[in-house]
């Protein structure tokens, strides 16, 4: 028996040998967990915490040893077996660059659903406290923005609200704000709710866009509905419904609304008084349908009606009152496909239809102002290689102004009609996964400018570290003069220009981001009245323009700055905060400015602190902004501007403070989903001031102040998502 | 002698035994191990094992299911969010390669295919779950459409709602009746053959019994 034994043993002994070593990591750090076996066998082991690995295998001759583990690339080698081997060492190189590839984000913020990493999501913006779920309010918490009170619009790094454009599923919203009295900030049309992703430029955009000298807002719609869903709400500003209901490959939607502003100014103590307060209603309805895995079809149609009558200081008269009544009409249409192609090829086409009506009641005088917009946009994109990409497309637009003035003192109908072609390239390249490279140019042609110009554009990104990255962009962006110019005479004028240089060190890890941001932009061929004289300074953003005034190209400017942004959702349990702060540096010569000088709608610092607070216990969240503003610039006529003419727009209102306030109480009543908020805008009841307006002697000033100081607002929204009753 | 030369026969069969074994004892074997160990260390090692074993048969769907079971499973463990989604890099490749081998999706696959978007999502909820939950009900649906009897369907979906917060229509009380939906098709559901999935049944009772436990 001991004869058998010792066979059995030695038999054993023969043909078994022990494997033994050693992984660590390309730092020589040892390696927990990586599997260490000879390929297409189950002799193998596991490193341990100081990374050594040991298994016994009965495999002879020559083998492949394979070491695996996660974040690192696989290693292996060639082993001969035929006695026991120690001492196998293995060093994994890391696979954690490669994961995450360098994004350029120069002049961007982009806040997207279906990306991770992105700085902010539609939500956030939704529940920026003081936003009141209004996009452009919430981008004014963004670097690079002005903050607003008085003015309608986004004013981006020195630039007015003109030069930024809107875009919604790649076609440029032509009346993206509603219209208001002069002196009333607006808000814009759009309801987060809408979005799946929001990107905002605040400069160097893509090649893909023009006509914008500073900005570009691209906001892009929801694809098909997870559920279907009906949803109600009902808060100060009015009631509104919507439902969507989902089929296999399709969806319809539908919303309507009717606000009344009467409860929400009857608490306030409002600056304005309104003879007809704001009211007005809308509608829209959605068809979206998915032929096929990679394809989507939407179709939108948007109507909405609002009308208003407010006791404003009178632009004209400094110190008098007007009655301003507006009954504004606004119709959109918009139709668009999407088509992927194997991640080889994706196709994007879309047409849109948009109509704006003003009717518009200036003390006694009135006014027609219409606007229509056709465009159509077709796009290809090449993925040529996992790290190489092109874009081309075209675009043309068609759109037309018209104003018209039915009163005894003007009789007349200013109209303009502009075509525009635009074509554009772009590439998109990562040869190494440290650095990428995005060359582009556009091409443009305006029809009634008789104008073609080319816009090169170049963005690139630089890996600095695991977690840090440092982006460049530029380019060469047109715009046609303002429309109120172009309403009057346009004999003559050009393109006006901007150039722009950025640079951004953005450093991500998980939830926490930090961002600096420097840029120089240079203006030209900027739109100058040529007045016989030009002081004293008219500052009235509504003086009415005539054909006798002549215009031209010659004004200019620069704006440049430095900007900050801080967020950390983690540092903190369940607080979720942002910081930014923007300085700013910009004079510009244009419209009736007599010399050049900081526009009036500057603030040279800015800074937005913007906290989320998630109590889970009570299922409640608190939000809190605070906002401030340096004193922005005003024309005083009281100078002697002939002997000191560094004087004008010289002085500086006060500083621009704001701090408010949000709680949204969450709960599910029964299948409902609830959601409960309530706001409080201006806690501190600051009295801001955008401006001062003199009267004609310069004895006396009237401050430009916002049509609320605090004000509260209270709603609710209850949402019902389909409860499959086959669930279980 | 002749004693010596039928031992050694009976040895040299037996190793010949050893290596023409069916895979399902040392996938059985490995995966019990792993399914029920606690321990990282060798959740680690047996999922590392699963992936070897998916190498070795790698004509058998279910070698490479159970190899992405694992990854997804450690994915839950880990801390790291790269590694998470590295894992799940992992977990997702050995699904395609089992439906690959299958030709189409299966009732398994697509319970899989949801357990891996409901871990993708638990990486970074916040910024997530949009994109994810998506995928994780679509898939879900899917596998009750193709076998409305797979207790692992309820099971999982018991597991999400018992995570989500009340005030967004989750907790105990929402997920109770997955769980014991679940619970009666586990009981029906035999665990004899490894090619037959049959994992999830001692953590349907625990998650069933905390959810009898008031809050």
């Amino acid at each position: 028996m001991t004869i058998v034994a010792l066979l059995l043993s030695s038999s054993f002994a023969n043909g078994q040998y022990n494997i033994s070593g050693k992984v660590s990591d390309d730092k020589g750090r040892p390696l927990l967990g990586a599997s260490v076996y000879l390929e297409n066998t189950l002799d193998g082991s596991t490193s341990d915490s100081l990374g050594h690995f040991h298994f016994s295998t009965t495999e002879k001759g020559n083998q492949t040893i394979v070491v695996s583990a996660i974040g690192y690339a696989t290693a292996g080698k060639p082993i001969e077996v035929n006695a026991n081997i120690s001492n196998l060492e293995f060093k994994l190189k890391s696979t954690a660059h490669d994961l995450e590839s360098v994004t350029v984000t120069a002049g961007s913020f982009e806040a997207s659903n279906e990306r991770d990493k992105t700085v902010l999501k539609p939500l956030d913006i939704v529940t920026t406290a003081g936003a009141n779920a209004d996009i452009v309010k919430a981008i004014q918490t963004l670097p690079g923005t002005q903050q607003q009170g008085t003015q309608t619009g986004l004013f981006v790094r020195g630039g007015d609200a003109s030069e930024a454009a809107m875009v919604v599923d790649e076609l440029i919203a032509q009346s993206a704000f509603f219209t208001t009295a002069p002196g009333v900030a607006a808000r814009s049309r759009f309801s987060p709710f809408q979005f799946k992703g929001i990107a905002f430029s605040s400069g160097g955009y893509s090649a893909r866009y023009g006509q914008a000298l500073s900005s570009v807002l691209e906001l892009n719609s929801l694809d098909l509905p997870d559920k279907s869903n009906v949803n109600l709400g009902i808060n100060m500003a009015g009631v509104y419904a919507s439902g969507a209901k989902l089929y296999k490959t399709s969806a319809i939607e539908a919303t309507g609304y009717y606000n009344n502003l009467q409860p929400f100014y009857g608490i306030a103590s409002t600056n304005f008084d309104f003879y007809n307060v704001p009211k007005g209603g809308g509608g829209s309805a959605k068809y979206t349908y998915k032929p096929n895995k990679d394809g989507i079809l939407k179709v939108l149609v948007n109507y909405a009606h609002f009308e208003s009558g407010t006791i404003v200081p009178s632009p004209f008269v400094v110190g008098e009152n007007l009655n301003f009544g507006i009954k504004n009409d606004n119709a959109y249409s918009t139709i668009s496909y999407r088509q992927q192609f194997k991640n080889k090829w994706s196709f994007y086409t879309a047409a849109s239809y948009s109509f704006n009506q003003d009717d518009v009641n200036y003390g006694a005088y009135t006014s027609l102002g219409k606007d229509d917009r056709a465009q159509f946009r077709a796009e290809a994109k090449w993925f040529a290689a996992s790290k190489l990409s092109f874009l081309a497309g075209g675009e043309l637009q068609n759109f037309n102004y018209s104003k018209k003035f039915d009163t005894a003192k003007w009789s007349t109908k200013n109209s303009f009609t502009e075509t525009q072609a635009a074509g554009y390239i772009e590439a998109d390249w990562s040869p190494i996964y440290w650095f990428a490279i995005k060359p582009g140019i556009r091409y443009e042609h305006s029809a009634m400018l008789n104008q073609t110009d080319l816009g090169p554009r170049l963005a690139m990104a630089l890996r600095a570290g695991t977690h840090g990255q440092f982006s460049l962009a530029s380019g060469l962006f047109y715009q046609i003069p303002d429309i109120s110019y172009l309403l009057y005479d346009n004999k003559g004028l050009q393109m006006q220009q901007s150039t722009h240089y950025i640079a951004n060190y953005q450093w991500m890890k998980g939830d926490r981001t930090i961002r600096v941001e420097a840029y120089y932009k240079d203006y030209n061929q900027l739109v100058r009245e040529l007045l016989a004289t030009n002081l004293p300074f008219d500052p009235n953003p509504y003086r009415t323009l005539n054909n006798t005034t002549l215009v031209n190209n010659s004004g200019h400017g620069y704006a440049k700055g430095l900007e900050f942004f801080v967020r950390d959702k983690k540092t903190i349990k369940n607080l979720d905060y942002w910081i930014s702060y923007s300085y700013i540096d910009t004079r510009r010569l244009y419209k009736n400015y007599p010399m050049e000088a900081t526009p009036d709608f500057i603030s040279d610092h800015t800074l937005n602190i913007i906290t989320k607070y998630y109590i889970d216990q009570w299922h409640t969240q608190l939000n809190v902004s605070y906002g401030y503003g340096s004193g922005r610039p005003y024309y005083n006529p009281n100078y002697d501007y002939a002997a000191h003419p560094e004087k004008f727009m010289s002085d500086r209102t006060p500083d621009y403070q704001n701090l408010s306030l949000t709680i949204n109480y969450l709960r599910t009543i029964h299948k409902w989903f609830s959601v409960i908020y309530f706001g409080v805008d201006n806690i501190t009841n600051q009295h801001n001031v955008f401006g001062y307006r003199y009267s004609t002697d310069g004895s006396t000033r009237y401050a430009s102040v916002p049509a609320l100081y605090r004000s509260v607002f209270v709603g609710v929204n209850f949402s019902l998502t389909e409860f499959n009753k086959d669930e279980l | 002698m002749k004693r010596y030369i039928l031992l050694t026969a009976a040895i040299a069969l037996l190793i010949v035994n050893v290596q023409a074994q069916n895979f399902k004892e040392t996938l059985q074997k490995t995966f019990v191990t792993f399914d029920t160990s606690f321990n990282m260390q060798t959740k680690i090692e047996q999922s590392n094992k699963l992936s070897m074993i998916a190498k070795k048969w790698n004509t058998e769907w279910v070698t490479h299911y159970y190899a992405s079971y694992g990854k997804v499973i450690l994915s839950y463990n880990e801390r790291d969010e790269a590694k998470r989604d590295a894992y799940l890099d992992e977990a997702e490749k050995e699904k395609d390669e089992a439906v690959s081998i299958l030709t189409k999706e299966n009732d398994e696959t697509y319970v899989l295919n949801a357990m891996i978007a409901n871990a993708r999502m638990a990486v970074n909820p916040m910024n997530r779950w949009q994109k994810y939950g998506k995928i994780f009900t679509d898939n879900l649906d899917k596998a009750k459409a193709a076998n409305p009897d797979n207790p692992r369907i309820y099971y999982i979906q018991g597991t999400s709602k018992f995570y989500t917060p009340k005030a967004f229509g989750g907790g105990k009380k929402a997920a109770m009746p997955y769980f014991e939906k679940a619970n009666g098709l586990f009981a029906k559901e035999s665990d004899a053959d490894i090619t037959k999935p049959s994992w999830g049944k001692t953590a349907n009772t625990y998650f069933f019994e905390q959810c009898k436990i008031e809050d």
